[in-house]
C-alpha cells in the first residue's frame, strides 16, 4: 500500500468525520447568532435524533425515510419548546437560557432512555451504501464517502438559504440587529421559532447519519456537545462560514491526531481552540465580545 | 424582622454544628458532600455573582484541587490538613496564569476560555496515567494524620467539622473581599467594566485576582473531595460538573454567597432524594430547573428573603 493511498483514505476519513461535525456545529452556531442562546440541549437533541432516526427505520424499513423523518420530528420539537419555553426569556439574563437548555438536555436524556432503554442500538444502513471502495487499493467504506458527501451538500444548501432565500435574509438581519429588523416589520418571533427548529433538525440529522457508524446510545451525547462547542468556538460564535472551517479544522485533528499521535489527539482539540481563542478572542470569524 | 433573622442563622448554625449527634452516618457523609459542594458554588458566586466573570470551567479548580492533594496523600505522605492545604494555595497559583490568559478575552469569550483550559485538563488527567492514574483516576487515597495530633480530622466526624470550618472560613473571607473597597471595584466590573478603567483602575488586574481566589477556593473544595471520597477521577474535571456548578449557583441565586451554598444543598438534596424515589430522577431533575427558571428567577436565597420580607403594597 502506497503512503499516498494511506494520505487519501485520512483525507476521506477526515472530512466524513467533518461532516458529522458540521451538522453539529452550524445548528448551535445559528441558534447563538439569532438568540444569544448557548444551546445546551443541542448533543441530547443530537441522540434524541438518532434513536427516532432508529425507530423509523426499524418500523418502515427505510433508512431514507429515518434520514428525512427524524429532522423533522427533533426539528418541530424545537419549534414547540421555543414557543412554550424559550419566548418566555427573551427579556431575561443569558442565566435563563443556560439553566433552562441544561434542564432539557436532562429531560431529552431521561426520555430517550425511558423509551428505547440503556442498550446501545444499531442503525444498519442501506444496502447500498454499505461495503467498501476502492480509493487507490485502500479499502473505504462507502457509507463514509455518502457522509462526506452529504456535508458538502448540506453546507451548500445551507449557504444558499442564507445569502439566496428571504428567511435566510430575515434571518441575516435578526441576527445582525433584532431591534431594527423588528421595527421594519420583520415577525422576530417567527424567524426565532423557525431557526430554533431548523437548529434542533440539523442536530438531529447528525444524530440520524451518525448512527450507523457509532450505534445510537445514551452516552451520545455528553462527549458530542462539547465538540460541538469547540467547533463554534473556535469559528466565532453566530458565524456560518465559522463552524464550516471550525468543523474541517477539527475533523482533521481528530482523525490525523488518533492515527499519527493517539494518546495527544484529545488534548490536541482543545490545545487549537485555546490558541484560536487565545490570538482571536472572538473566534476565527466571530466578531470580539 | 431583624431578631427574627438572627434567630433563624443561630439555629441553623447550631443545626450544622450539632448535626453528628443526631444525624446516622449515611446523612452525615451526604452533608459532608453538601459542605464541601457548598464551598465550591460559593467560589465560583464571587466570579459569577460579583463580577459576572462566567467560568464555564470551574470543574477545573475543583478537578485540579482534589488530584493534587490526591497525590500528596498517596505519594509523599504529607499529613491531611497540609495536603489539603497546599493544593489550594497551588490551585490558586497557577489560576493566575489561568486568570491571566482568560482576561484577554471578556464575555462570551471569557467563558469558553475557561472552558477550553479545563477540557485540556481533563484530557490530561485521562493520558497521564503515571501521575493520574487514567480513566481509573486515584484511589485509596488516606487521611494521613499528622505529627501534631489532629487525629479527630481523620474520622467521619472530624472530617465534617474540617470541611463545615473550610466552609465558614471561606465565607468569612469571601464576606470581607465583598466587603472591602476590593469588593467594590469588582461589582463595578460587573455593572460597568469601561466605567470603572475611566475610574482608573485597572480592571484585568482585579480580575486577574479574583480568578485566583475563585479558583483557590475551589480548589480548596476539591483538596477536601478527594480524601473524603478516598478518590479522584476525571469527573471531576469534566464540563458536566461545569455546568452543575454554575446551576448550583444560579438556582441558589448569584450575588448572594449563601445562596449557592443553599443550592448545592438543594442539588445534592433533590438528586439523592430523586434517585431514590425513581429511576427517572433526571427528568423530574430537569423539569424542576425549568420550573424554577420561569418561576422562581431570583433562586432560592431570592425566594427566602421574599418569604421574609411582607410584600410591597401594589400601586
Amino acid at each position: 500500500m502506497s503512503t499516498f493511498a494511506l494520505l487519501l483514505s485520512q483525507v476521506a476519513d477526515a472530512l466524513s468525520q467533518s461532516a458529522l461535525l458540521f451538522f453539529l456545529g452550524v445548528g448551535l452556531t445559528l441558534i447563538f447568532g439569532l438568540m444569544r442562546i448557548v444551546n445546551f440541549a443541542h448533543g441530547a437533541l443530537y441522540m434524541l435524533g438518532a434513536f427516532v432516526g432508529y425507530s423509523i427505520a426499524s418500523w418502515s424499513g427505510s433508512y431514507w425515510l429515518a434520514l428525512a423523518g427524524a429532522p423533522l420530528v427533533v426539528g418541530l420539537f424545537g419549534v414547540a419548546f421555543e414557543y412554550s419555553i424559550l419566548r418566555r426569556l427573551y427579556r431575561r439574563d443569558a442565566h435563563a437560557f443556560l439553566m433552562v437548555t441544561f434542564g432539557l438536555a436532562l429531560v431529552v436524556g431521561e426520555a430517550v432512555r425511558l423509551t428505547w432503554g440503556s442498550d446501545a442500538l444499531k442503525v444498519p444502513p442501506p444496502p447500498m451504501l454499505s461495503g467498501v471502495v476502492f480509493l487507490l487499493d485502500q479499502p473505504f467504506p462507502v457509507y463514509r464517502l455518502f457522509l462526506a458527501a452529504t456535508g458538502i451538500v448540506v453546507a451548500v444548501a445551507i449557504w444558499q438559504f442564507l445569502e439566496r432565500s428571504r428567511l435566510g435574509l430575515l434571518i441575516r438581519a435578526t441576527s445582525q440587529n433584532a431591534e431594527m429588523a423588528s421595527a421594519l416589520g420583520v415577525d422576530i418571533k417567527l424567524v426565532r421559532s423557525g431557526v430554533f427548529g431548523i437548529g434542533c433538525g440539523l442536530a438531529a440529522l447528525g444524530g440520524v447519519l451518525a448512527a450507523p457508524l457509532v450505534t445510537a446510545s445514551n452516552g451520545m451525547a455528553a462527549t458530542v456537545i462539547i465538540d460541538a462547542f469547540v467547533i463554534v468556538i473556535i469559528g466565532g460564535m453566530g458565524s456560518f462560514v465559522g463552524s464550516l472551517i471550525g468543523a474541517l479544522l477539527i475533523g482533521f485533528v481528530q482523525v490525523f491526531g488518533n492515527y499519527y499521535a493517539p494518546d495527544f489527539a484529545l488534548a490536541f482539540m482543545y490545545l487549537v481552540m485555546l490558541a484560536v481563542l487565545v490570538v482571536r478572542p472572538g473566534g476565527l470569524l466571530g466578531k470580539e465580545s | 424582622m431583624k431578631g427574627v433573622t438572627r434567630l433563624v442563622w443561630i439555629v441553623i448554625a447550631a443545626g450544622l454544628v450539632l448535626a453528628p449527634l443526631g444525624l446516622p452516618p449515611f446523612a452525615m457523609t451526604l452533608l459532608t458532600e453538601a459542605v464541601i459542594l457548598g464551598l465550591f458554588a460559593m467560589s465560583l458566586d464571587l466570579m459569577f455573582g460579583y463580577t459576572r466573570l462566567v467560568s464555564f470551567g470551574h470543574a477545573a479548580a475543583y478537578g485540579f484541587g482534589a488530584y493534587a492533594s490526591g497525590w500528596l496523600l498517596l505519594h509523599t505522605g504529607m499529613p491531611l490538613l497540609f495536603a489539603v492545604f497546599a493544593a489550594a494555595l497551588l490551585t490558586g497559583v497557577l489560576a493566575i496564569g489561568v486568570g491571566w490568559m482568560c482576561t484577554l478575552a471578556t464575555g462570551v469569550s471569557f467563558s469558553m476560555l475557561t472552558l477550553a483550559l479545563a477540557q485540556l485538563l481533563y484530557a490530561i488527567s485521562f493520558k497521564w496515567t503515571s501521575v493520574t492514574g487514567g480513566s481509573d483516576g486515584l484511589a485509596g487515597i488516606p487521611r494521613t494524620i499528622g505529627p501534631f495530633g489532629f487525629a479527630a480530622l481523620s474520622s467521619k466526624t472530624g472530617f465534617y467539622y474540617l470541611a463545615l470550618a473550610c466552609l465558614v472560613g471561606g465565607f468569612l473571607v469571601c464576606l470581607a473581599l465583598v466587603r472591602s473597597p476590593f469588593g467594590a471595584v469588582l461589582r463595578g466590573i460587573r455593572e460597568n467594566e469601561a466605567k470603572t478603567t475611566a475610574l482608573g483602575y485597572n480592571t484585568r488586574l482585579y480580575k486577574i485576582a479574583v480568578v485566583a481566589i475563585s479558583y483557590g477556593l475551589g480548589g480548596l473544595a476539591g483538596a477536601l473531595y478527594a480524601p473524603f471520597a478516598g478518590f479522584a477521577n476525571t469527573e471531576l474535571l469534566f464540563w458536566l460538573l461545569s455546568g452543575q456548578v454554575l446551576i448550583m449557583v444560579i438556582v441558589g441565586g448569584s450575588g448572594t454567597l449563601v445562596g449557592p451554598v443553599l443550592g448545592a444543598a438543594f442539588f445534592m438534596l433533590m438528586e439523592h432524594q430523586l434517585s431514590a424515589w425513581t429511576e427517572a430522577w433526571a427528568l423530574y431533575f430537569g423539569l424542576i430547573f425549568i420550573a424554577f427558571v420561569l418561576f422562581a428567577p431570583e433562586g432560592l436565597w431570592g425566594l427566602a428573603t421574599r418569604l421574609r420580607r411582607p410584600a410591597r403594597p401594589g400601586p
